[in-house]
């Protein structure tokens, strides 16, 4: 049961993973200063990179914490 | 820590990630310069805090290992596996900072990365702690503890280079926001956000700090197990 979770969790990071590319690759170039929207997709930019960040602080953190359970697990 | 004591302090430190997570994304103002992108700072700078407390616990931990080796080895098991811990938990977080940082530079700066003395500071201190951990996977033989913990004094020395770098010398990477003189400084409205996620996340560090010392003493046992066996065979 134990090893299902943190297998499910190793599943979770990958995908929070997968996400986080596809943030960076799918986000507009940065306009130029005189497009007439240059406003807006500056904050989509913004809004995409700081999803981004935490989608990453959390892949990480969840894939660390399976691969500690899935160790643990299999030590035991 | 006793099972329903950790799964109590399990659910606090959830329950302050959410809370970190809402004061972050609902509550702090969005900075008038940078705009969204500001808010990377809510995850950045705890994570390098924490970081750097892993660290020092792995410091202090490779210090008592070298210290009682000779003359209390369970004490000594029990200084390296926090040695061990530290430095683990030190490199998650440390990698963190490391993504994190480049999303926000490439934002703020128009560069995922820049070789000034911060960010090259940052990435030596995690390359010497992932050589700690390297040492530790592949190393063979009864020096390899030993070994690790002078590479994990070592590598502490680079912890206060770090912190400092920004401050000795001119870099890319802003003036420190706290103690950095005239000027530097965070408004009120942000102040609590960025303390919120501080604690969220040092609790989160201490629960899976504690996580890791528990696997590592069960894998120390079973070796000591292992040992006396091989010995009475």
């Amino acid at each position: 049961m134990k090893k299902l979770f943190f297998t499910l969790l190793a599943l979770v990071a990958a995908g929070l993973f997968g996400r986080v590319v596809y943030l960076v690759l799918s986000s507009p170039p940065e306009p130029a200063l005189t497009a007439p929207n240059h406003d807006a997709i500056v904050a989509q930019l913004n809004h995409l990179f700081r999803q981004a960040a935490y989608t990453i602080t959390w892949a990480i953190q969840l894939g660390y914490l399976a691969w500690l359970g899935l160790k643990w697990q299999g030590q035991k | 820590m006793k099972k329903p004591l950790l799964g109590l302090y399990a659910l606090i430190t959830l329950a302050l990630l959410g809370w970190g997570y809402y004061q972050a994304i609902y509550v702090a103002p969005n900075d008038a310069m940078q705009g969204e992108i500001f808010r990377i700072i809510y995850y950045h700078v705890p994570s390098f805090a924490v970081a750097f407390f892993s660290f020092a616990v792995s410091l202090a931990g490779s210090i008592c290992f070298l210290a009682f080796r000779g003359s209390h080895a369970n004490r000594a098991q029990i200084a390296d596996a926090w040695a061990l811990a530290g430095a683990e938990i030190g490199v998650v977080f440390c990698t963190v900072g490391l993504t994190t940082g480049p999303l926000w530079g490439r934002r703020a700066w128009g560069m995922w990365w820049t070789w000034d003395a911060r960010l090259t500071t940052t990435l030596v201190l995690w390359l010497i702690y992932v050589s700690y951990l390297l040492l530790r996977r592949f190393a063979a033989g009864p020096q390899m503890q030993t070994l690790a913990a002078v590479l994990g004094i070592f590598g502490a020395i680079d912890v206060p280079i770090v912190y400092m770098a920004n401050r000795w010398w001119r870099t890319q990477h802003p003036a420190p926001v706290f103690g950095g003189g005239d000027g530097s400084g965070m408004a009120p409205s942000m102040v609590g956000a960025l303390m919120w996620n501080m604690l969220a996340w040092f609790a989160w560090g201490v629960l899976i700090m504690t996580l890791r010392y528990n696997a590592e003493r069960q894998s120390q046992k079973a070796a000591e197990c292992d040992a006396q066996e091989a010995l009475r065979a």
